[in-house]
């Protein structure tokens, strides 16, 4: 209102729409950068895992000796009634069935084998898996370079391997290999499929077949598994939907921040060196305008003294300088958050071609901009509070005396 | 003690400035200004004259004593009271004319009705035309105040004082930086409305000529009435 410096007001402007921009660019990748993080994680894992724990201690099997001079000792105990599994899978799935924010689950058969092609051995995992829900989970099929996912349904000797373990093994589509257990069963694998998922240590090791074909090779019931993966609706939810879980199954339930610390931190930290980055553009762009406002206030001196002499007080003063204030903040705001939309786009086009990506990975997520708003009028606000308080608790005598 | 023809009763009215050194300005000054007055304020620099003005005008209110204007006590009021009662009954000219440039000369005029807050707007403009007209500056209301001469801008000025209908228009030193012809325009203008309006005028000055042409002259020497 009382600004005649159309260039100081620009520049107050351009700094808040720099500020605002930077923020929702900022927040936008690094979002981006996690939510590719987490969907990498999740190609080859879910939210939730319930397996067959093995128990950790053993209780030895003894009778307390009624003598006490007696002392008894064993050493070396062994598990002797330890059941290896999920022995009824179904029974498992119908209790998951009837709980909530669980958006789909699958079975799964893990187990470690070795690999043979002629002389050269490697060991692997092997998974037995239920197409069509592990394709639910994991949306296996998009990952595939060759091959269908769904065949190794129409053929009980399909497996489909990991592009790592497939080159190590000097093998290619049609090729066969020869799986071994730690029984020393044996058999023969046609493969008709190879699949990247842009994790590195699953690619080196993962061989993938029909959950029927595991059960028949490992010689298990048919609703047998040795995981159950699931997963929620909102995958930081899931400690909660765990705890939901684990009173009605005696198997673990364990939700992914628990065997995966380092990508939770991770995000985390990342997370937080953006805000920081981004606030301190903020606050730097809120020096800004202090500067100019405390400038006008200079500036516009006498004006404020006659203002007062004519019968405005202190609030009123100061409710002209906070609007102005206030005014170059939503003006800056708006076009920050337009600007910094555009930013976002743009770093979302910028070709990136690693693991299952191919521009960088950004996210659009409304808080950022909410907050991005949020902080710019806040600051804006104290920026031109301060100034506004000084105007207000000018003495008009003082200055119109001169 | 006051009746309905005093503006303004001033007793016991002393004021001291404690920087840089302690000084006693304005000593025991007692007077009374009548409605439809137009009184003069004179004395050498250093007198006490501005100080005394601005007691006055309530805008300083650091003094002992007591100020009654219009038969309202305002010695004891807070800021914001003040604030209000300068916004209604008070009007100032000072020395340079202080329009705000960035604004229309109809535009100041309005600021300190539209800050009243008493009349719809057509009304308050209504009254900026008058007084644009009474004071003769026709045909400039919607320019910048800045692009006015300086004769315009202090009459200009006094419309602005003139705007809320105060009590008492206060003018510290009004002609002070004005040639002597808009001088004269300016003195005029204080006369007739005092006359024929019965608007009551306090003016600072040190100009005898102006001095010489009001009804009545308060000169301060040393801080007490002459």
């Amino acid at each position: 209102m009382l600004t005649s410096r159309i260039r100081q007001l620009m520049v107050a402007v351009l700094s808040v729409i720099f500020g605002i921009s930077m923020y929702v660019a900022m927040n936008g990748f690094m979002g981006g950068v996690n939510d590719s993080q987490t969907e990498i994680t999740f190609t080859s894992m879910a939210h939730i895992k319930i397996y067959n724990e093995t128990p950790d201690e053993v209780a030895p099997i003894t009778t307390v000796p009624k003598n006490e001079q007696a002392y008894s000792y064993v050493s070396n105990t062994k598990n002797i009634n330890y059941t290896e599994g999920i022995k009824n899978v179904d029974g498992l799935k119908n209790i998951l069935q009837d709980i909530d924010n669980i958006t789909g689950y699958t079975a799964q058969i893990n187990e470690n084998v070795f690999i043979q092609n002629g002389v050269l051995q490697q060991s692997a995992t092997l998974s037995g898996v239920e197409t069509e829900t592990e394709n639910q989970l994991f949306k296996t099929a998009d990952y595939m370079v060759e091959g269908n996912f769904f065949d190794i349904d129409k053929r009980s000797d399909g497996i489909i391997l990991g592009i790592g373990l497939a080159e190590k093994m000097g093998v290619n589509m049609g090729n066969s290999i020869t799986l071994s257990t730690s029984q020393g069963v044996k058999k023969n694998f046609k493969i008709v499929g190879i699949i990247e998922t842009g994790a590195m240590s699953a690619d080196k090791s993962k061989a993938i077949v029909s959950i029927r074909t595991a059960r028949q090779f490992l010689s298990k019931n048919r609703s047998y598994a040795t995981e159950v993966q699931v997963n929620v609706e909102d995958y930081n939810q899931a400690r909660q939907v765990a705890k939901m879980i684990a009173p009605h199954t005696k198997y673990k339930v364990q939700a992914w921040q628990e065997g995966n610390a380092q990508l939770d931190s991770s995000s985390f930290l990342r997370d937080i060196l953006a805000i920081s980055v981004s606030l301190t553009i903020l606050i730097v762009a809120g020096f800004g305008i202090y500067n100019i406002m405390n400038m006008t206030v200079n500036e516009k001196i006498k004006e404020i003294a006659i203002l007062k002499a004519m019968g405005f007080d202190g609030q009123d003063i100061k409710t002209i300088f906070v609007s102005q204030a206030l005014f170059i903040g939503l003006i800056g705001g708006f076009l920050g958050l337009i600007i910094g939309n555009i930013i976002i786009r743009i770093i979302d086009h910028v070709p990136f071609n690693i693991g299952p990506m191919d521009s960088l990975p950004v996210s659009y997520r409304p808080q950022d901009y909410i907050l991005a708003f949020g902080f710019g009028i806040l600051f804006t606000f104290i920026a031109g509070y301060l100034p506004a308080r000084k105007a207000s608790k000018l003495d008009p005598v003082e200055i119109l005396r001169g | 003690m006051t009746n309905t023809k005093q503006s303004i009763v001033a007793t016991g009215i002393n004021k001291y400035f404690y920087d840089p050194v302690n000084f006693h300005v304005l000593k025991d000054i007692n007077f009374e200004v009548n409605k439809g007055e137009f009184v003069a304020i004179t004395g050498k620099s250093g007198s006490g004259k501005s100080t005394l003005m601005y007691l006055l005008s309530t805008m300083d209110n650091d003094y002992e004593g007591n100020i009654t204007i219009n038969g309202q006590q305002v010695t004891g009021l807070n800021q914001k009271q003040l604030a209000d009662f300068r916004n209604e009954h008070i009007g100032f000219v000072f020395q340079f004319h202080y329009l705000l440039p960035e604004f229309t000369v109809l535009d100041n005029l309005m600021l300190p009705a539209l800050k009243l807050n008493k009349k719809p707007k057509e009304e308050i403009e209504h009254r900026a035309l008058e007084l644009i007209n009474l004071l003769d500056v026709k045909g400039q209301e919607k320019k910048l105040a800045s692009r006015l001469s300086g004769g315009q801008q202090q009459r200009i000025a006094i419309a602005r004082a003139m705007m809320n209908e105060p009590a008492i228009i206060m003018g510290d030193e009004p002609t002070g930086n004005l040639d002597s012809k808009n001088a004269n325009v300016v003195i005029e203008t204080f006369r007739h409305l005092a006359k024929e309006l019965g608007q009551t005028i306090i003016a600072v000055t040190h100009d005898h000529d102006f001095a010489k042409r009001c009804d009545r002259i308060i000169e301060l020497a040393d801080g007490r009435i002459v």
